[in-house]
Formats: structure tokens, sequence, C-alpha cells
């Protein structure tokens, strides 16, 4: 049977094989790699259903991908085969505003939602910082998050029914619009964060939540990044849930200004950044709180109200992962290492020894991230010509993954484990990983889904 | 064009390039982080819809041929398809430059002999006869034997006709050389194409014979001031020529005269088209709406100044994948605001890209607008 011929006969001219085409499909955003021998671009159920069923037929690996935004390779086709890239699924189908919910395909971009949504006075929390490119589908597949994780959770939180495409091509719903149910397994959390090992996602039905009436944010400076996991700590144990709680250490904050002078943000030490949301009066008594917690140990806080000014600082935020060669052009941020996180009250101890990781392989570092669920962003950067400069990388992101595990931590809190990360499953997860193999072996026993992936 | 296929090489027969090494600077290239932001905006992406037609993919591509993959026409869809529009550039976070990097590997695909029949026709058509059209007529045809017999020779201000405005709107070579003919402008006795159309699709070489060209002109004229109408030609007179040459667009001009020009107000609402080669890549913003608010109400589009998206009609793609130039021509006409009497812009590639896409309302250039108000 001619694979290419059959896959034709599903998609038509929506196949390419062209050299160039594959090349582009065999990287995302991490340094993971693997050559597809095909890309498809379904863009129905019933295609996805067909061409997994052909590759199911025929023993052939299916990788679905989204924006190719992930930073674990996770949509990297590490064992070739077919790479299904669901990005042109991209219709809104339904927004049901009674049952605060909408039905989406898995390639509508976060941003497209939420600007559809906007009209109606509702939004989707979970915002990574690619939110203008990143899909959905990639958002259920990797549990994504981002900033306001902290008050308003995760992906997991806001997914009621899936319409999955299984790896024999049998379509299937894992849920419904219903709040609630106590009827059996819930499928549709075991979907979430499977990293299309499990099925794929053709369809979703997500819950929506009403825009706050208003933000306000805090942003505070301390003496060193532990004393501001400290901050944090307090924060918290003082009562208070922002619904974004950020750290941007100082050379985080450098490189934000070099990306954008005007930004309005301190000119010395580490800095955190509280937003709280609300009505006008809860956010004031919140923001003014977190002010009088953090005041007795902070080096500034100053206050933000007006739109313009928290949107340049967010905006700016969602990019400081990429923008570190506006510092110094010979140097790239690599992205391993990137994703730890560890329970709130070990935060200081983390970045206490995050920081000495980096200073022993003697290489600049910097520490952002959603400090307030206890998820750090470490950015390393090198020359990406220099190989010495590279080993000592590997060798410190492991350190930090065996770090953050020790810690009772994650070695990903919201980018995934792809294949970048697989190697920590069995220390993170001991006995537990293998009842997560049994459960792979159960949906995908010929292991054509996302193989290579999540340790399995 | 959405769901058309990439060619695949060896099922179309791929030449093999020549044996040489593709070479460009290694550091342009790694920038890129391979996050993706510029799948969020490149204008091709949107309408092509592969991986290969985004910014992200044409870094990867170029990457893979620094690494040793053998140039191919295979890379060609992806490379040769870029509208250099820059956006990707505005908004890259690691502050990489994919024009620049587009532009220096397609010089490196010429040299490895690795190009599209339509580059192809395009150079040759300059080499030939020294526009991009293939035009045989003279250059100055729009002007009577008795207006060019009283051209001056020597004049420090010269008007770049430009082969856009010269062969397909010489009505606007009309208007904005009336314009500029009370302030002393010239032209040149011997103008030719820019070599912008070379330089943008990788004939360097080719185009230093062409640039030489027009510098002599220049010298004979003894011009100390280029102003042109065409965003193409801006960018690259500006740019591409020697630093010394003063180069204004002709809205910039407009602005500075405004006084003089002593325009009447009209009743009309327009909107106005940033041309890419205009505004992002040199920042004149300001002075086409100062222009048009001293005839009419401006009303924005959805997408401006350093955000507007790209016409499609740039960087070779016009003629090269015409369908998809076309498409971005289609989805910037969704940006115009509603009850506008015209889409306003100041380069002819632009206009003849936005009418091709067939929307409700008039495109015209900026001069026809002032003409207008001057009428």
């Amino acid at each position: 049977m001619d694979i290419t011929t059959e896959i034709r006969k599903i998609v038509g001219n929506r196949l390419s094989v062209s050299p160039s085409e594959l090349y582009c499909y065999s990287s995302d955003a991490s340094q993971v790699k693997g050559m597809p021998d095909y890309v498809v671009r379904p863009k129905s159920t019933d295609e996805v259903s067909r061409i997994v069923r052909l590759a199911y037929e025929n023993e052939i690996p299916v990788t679905a991908r989204g924006a190719g935004t992930g930073l674990a390779g996770g949509a990297v086709p590490v064992g070739g085969g077919i790479v299904l890239d669901m990005s042109g699924m991209n219709l809104i189908l339904e927004i049901d505003i009674d049952n605060i919910q909408v039905v989406v395909e898995p390639g509508v971009i976060q941003d497209a939602l939420n600007d559809a949504l906007k009209p109606y006075g509702f939004f989707f929390p979970p915002n990574p910082g690619s939110s203008a490119m990143c899909t959905l589908g990639g958002m259920i597949a990797y549990n994504a998050s981002g900033m306001r994780c902290v008050k308003y959770g995760t992906t997991r939180n806001y997914v009621r029914d899936l319409e999955v495409v299984l790896a024999d091509g049998a379509v299937i719903h894992t849920g419904s619009k219903m709040l609630k149910s106590a009827a059996g397994y819930d499928l549709t959390q075991l979907i979430i964060g499977s990293e299309g090992t499990l099925g794929i996602v053709t369809k979703a039905s997500l819950k929506i939540v009403p825009l706050p009436k208003t933000r306000k944010l805090v942003i505070a400076s301390f003496e060193n990044a532990e004393i501001a996991g400290q901050a944090v700590v307090k924060t918290f144990s003082n009562g208070v849930i922002p619904s974004a709680c950020e750290i941007l250490d100082r050379v985080s904050l450098q490189v934000l200004k070099r990306y954008d002078p005007n930004l309005v943000l301190p000119s010395e030490g580490d800095v955190l950044l509280f937003e709280v949301d609300g009505t006008d009066s809860s956010a004031r008594e919140a923001a003014e709180q977190i002010m009088k917690v953090c005041a007795p140990i902070a080096l500034s806080i100053s206050l933000a109200e007006s739109e313009k000014k928290m949107a340049d600082i967010w905006a700016a935020r969602k990019l400081v992962g990429a923008a570190v060669s506006r510092l110094d052009p010979t140097k790239s941020r690599i992205y391993v290492g990137e994703d730890v996180g560890v329970p709130i009250k070990q935060i200081p101890e983390l970045l206490k020894r995050v920081q000495e990781i980096a200073e022993k392989f003697d290489l600049p570092a910097m520490k952002y991230g959603h400090i307030g669920d206890g998820n750090l962003h470490l950015a390393l950067f090198i020359d990406v010509l220099n190989k010495d400069e590279w080993d000592r990388l590997n060798k410190a992101a492991d350190l930090v993954h065996r770090t953050a595990i020790e810690l009772g931590g994650t070695v990903s809190s919201e980018h995934g484990v792809g294949a970048a990360r697989a190697e920590y499953m069995k220390a993170q997860w001991g006995p537990a990983l293998e009842v997560m193999r049994a459960i792979k072996k159960t949906l995908d026993p010929k292991g054509i889904l996302n193989p290579g992936k999540l340790g399995l | 064009m959405k769901n058309e296929e990439r060619k695949n090489g060896n099922e179309t027969g791929e030449k093999n390039s020549k044996e040489l090494p593709f070479e460009i600077d290694r550091r342009s290239v790694y920038k890129c982080v391979q996050c993706g932001t510029c799948r969020s905006v490149c204008p091709v992406f949107d309408a092509v819809g592969w991986e290969s037609a985004n910014t992200r993919g044409r870094m990867l591509i170029i990457k893979s041929l620094l690494e040793g993959r053998p140039p191919s026409e295979d890379v060609l869809p992806s490379l040769a398809s870029c509208t250099t529009c820059g956006i990707c550039a505005a908004k890259c976070p690691a502050g990489a430059n994919p024009p620049e990097v587009v532009e220096a590997a397609r010089a490196q695909l010429v040299k490895c002999g690795v190009t599209t029949e339509a580059q192809e026709n395009l150079k040759s058509a300059v080499i030939t006869y020294g526009n991009s059209f293939g035009e045989t007529k003279d250059r100055k045809h729009w002007l009577s034997e008795t207006e060019r017999s009283k051209l001056p020779e020597k004049s420090g201000y010269v008007y770049f006709v430009g082969c856009f405005d010269s062969y397909r709107y010489p009505e606007f070579a009309k208007k904005t050389f009336g314009i500029l003919q009370r302030f002393g402008v010239t032209l040149l006795p011997d103008e030719q194409c820019c070599a912008s159309p070379l330089l943008r699709t990788g004939f360097k070489e080719d185009a230093e014979k062409v640039m030489k060209h027009n510098l002599d002109q220049i010298k004979k004229v003894g011009a100390h001031t280029i102003i042109t109408s065409c965003a193409g030609c801006y960018t690259t007179l500006k740019n591409n020529y020697p630093e010394e040459l003063r180069v204004i667009s002709l809205p910039e001009f407009l602005a500075e005269h405004l006084e003089e020009l002593n325009l009447k107000k009209l009743d009309l609402t327009v909107t106005y088209h940033d041309p890419c080669h205009l505004g992002r890549h040199n920042k004149v913003y300001d002075a086409p709406r100062k222009v048009i608010q001293a005839i009419c109400t401006l009303k924005e589009m959805k997408n401006i100044k350093e955000n507007a998206r790209c016409c499609g009609g740039g960087g070779g793609v016009r003629i090269g994948y015409p369908d998809i130039s076309l498409e971005l021509a289609r989805n910037r006409l969704q940006d115009v605001p509603e009850s506008v009497d015209y889409i306003v812009t100041s380069c002819p590639l632009c206009v003849r890209n936005l009418r091709d896409a067939g929307g409700d309302i008039e495109v015209i250039d900026i001069v026809e607008l002032v003409a207008m108000a001057i009428e």
C-alpha cells in the first residue's frame, strides 16, 4: 500500500512530503529534533479519524501539533511518521453564554478566543506567554496555564468535554456541557496533559468566566530573589490571593528595559508583580494588603492602575523569555530546565539553589515566572556557536530538574514533559509511572500515538 | 490557496544546485529561538497555512542550508514567498531581522543557481529594458515631446519616477511631477529601475550595475535630493544607495510644503494604508497622515503603522506567487473601516494590489488626493 496515495485520498493536497516542509515540522521551540515522513493538515474530525485509522493499520507513528510553540519537543515526531498539523481546524463553533462555555476546534488561538469573548464580557483565563500564537488544542494536550494560574487555575480547570480520536480511529466524547458528573471515570482529565499519547483532541467544550471589573498591579522590588520569595510566602499566608504573582530577577529586568526603555519598572533589585482583580474596592483592598505585607522587606513598592501601563508591563513580560538576545547579541536563550515548580514554601530555597547552579556552571541566568504557583522559569543563555557552553548548559539543566524533584516539586509546571524531560519521569513518579504505562498500553496498544514522549 | 500542496521537490523533478557553499552570517540566523511569535503576524502564513510559509519556517530552512543541506528548488516556495514586509522583525522578541536574512539567503540561492522562473524573468526585464515590466517604450512617454525638451538639465532636486508610475500609473507620474515642477524639480535624463526588484530577490551583482547607472545620472544632473513616490524605490534609494544621497518620499516632501501647496479642504473621509517599505522599514508614518489631515478626515484602519498588514505586493511575491499576493491584499482590505470614501496609500505597488483585490472602496495614491485638493 502506498501511504502517500492513501493519505492523499483523505486530505487531497493538504499533505506535504516536501523535504523543506518536513524540516519545518522537525522541531518546535525546544532543542528536540525529529523528521516526519508526512505532514498533514486535516480540516475535520472525520479526516483525523481516517488518517489515524490508516496509521493504526500500518503502524505508523502519529504526532499531533498545534502552533509548535512547545518547549519540550511534545509536537516533534521523534519516531518519524505523520505529523498532524491541527492549526487549520480553527473554528470557534459555539459561544454559549447561557451555559457559560464555548465549543472550539483545537486549532483556535488562545488570544483569538479571548478577542471573540470580550464583547460578551467573558474570558478564558489560562494565558501562556505564547497566547498570541498557541492553540487551545496544544494547551489542552499539555495542561498549559500562565500568569493567572495562581487564582484561575490551569487549562485542566476549564475543560468540560473533549471529542477525541483514539488510536484506532474511533471517536469518543469524554464529557458533556454539564457542570458536574458522578458517572464513571473522568476521561476528560485523563486526556488533558496526556500530550497526544492517548488520543487526538478534535473538539473541546471550555468553561469561560466573567471578565473582572478592574485590575491593579503592585510592583515591589527586593534586595534579592530569595527575599522576594519570602514576600510571596508571606502574602499568601496573610490570605491574599492575587490574580497573578510574577517574579522578574534583576537580569530579566535589564532585558525588559532593553526591550522597552519606557517601561515603568524599578531600577534595582529583584521585582515581584502582584496583580489583583475584582471590583474596584476589593482590588484596592487586596493591593493595599499586599503593599502592607511587603513593606517591611521591600526596597520599593508602587501601584499601577492605568490600563495602558499594566498592559505594557504584561506585554513585555510575556516576551521576556526570548528577548535576552537584545541584552547580548552573541547570546541566545535556550529552553532547557525552564519550567520547574516546587511547593510555594520551597520557593526561596529553589531560587537560591538555581542561582548556585548557574554560578557553578558559569552561565548567565534569568529567573522569572509564576512564583505565586511555585513555577520558576529559568532562562539560561549561551553562545550557540560554542560547544563547551552547550555542555555546561545541559549539565546545569539536569541539576535544576533534579533539584526540583528533591524539593518535592515537578520538572514541568506548564510546558510539559515531551521528549526533553522524559528521562525524569521515573524519578518524579516512581511506581506511578508504571500505571501511566499500563493506561498507555490499553489505549494505544500499538504505540503509534506520539511515541517517545512522557517517558512511557 | 490555503489548501494548496507544497510542491514536493522530488515529484516536480527538482534541479539540484551547483556545488557552491551556502554562506550567510550565522548569528543573524541563530538569533531565531523558534518561539513562533512570527506565526501570529506573518501575512503569508495567514494566507498559506503551512509552517514553511512563516518566518520561523524560513529561518529553519535557512539554518538547514547553513548546516549543509544542499540548496534545491524545494526551498523556493518558502524563501521566495516572503514579501519582506518586516512585521516579523517588528515583533520578534529576540531581535532577529528575518527580511534581511531572507534577502541574504536569496542572494546565496542565486549564486547557487536556485531561482524561480519568475525571478529570472524579472531580472532579465530589468537588465535588458531597464524596467521591471520589460517595457520598450520611452520611460518618459507620459510627457509630451515639448515638455521633455524643456526639462532642466541641472537641478538639486530630482523626481525618481520608478517603473510603476512610469509604465502602469503614468497619471500618478504626471500629477506628481506637476506638483514637484513648481519647486524646480527635474527628472533624470535616463532613469532606470531603482534595482529594488533585483535586491529583494537576490540578484545583488546585477543590482550594482543598475544602481551605478542611476548614480551616474544623478551626478550628471547635480542632484543632492531625490524625491520618490514609490515605497519600493524609496527604501532602495535610501538604504542601498550611497549614504550621502538625500532621499525623501513624496508624502514627506508634501508635508514639508503644505503651506505653499495651498490645498483646499475636501468633504471626504479616507483611510490610509501604510506601505511596509515606507512605514515599518523607514518609519515614515506621520508625513502621509499630516498631508491627508490637511485635506480631509482620516479614519484609521484596524492595524496601522508598525502593525499594518502587508498588501502582498512586495518582495517579488506578486510576480512569483500572484494568488498568495492577492489573498494578502484581500486580507488587508478586511482592516478598512466603515464609511470611508477612499483608501489612500503612498506606493503604486500597494495601489495595484489593493485595487486588484476587488474591494468596494476605491484605492488611490496620495498624489491623487492632493491633486483633488489643488484642482
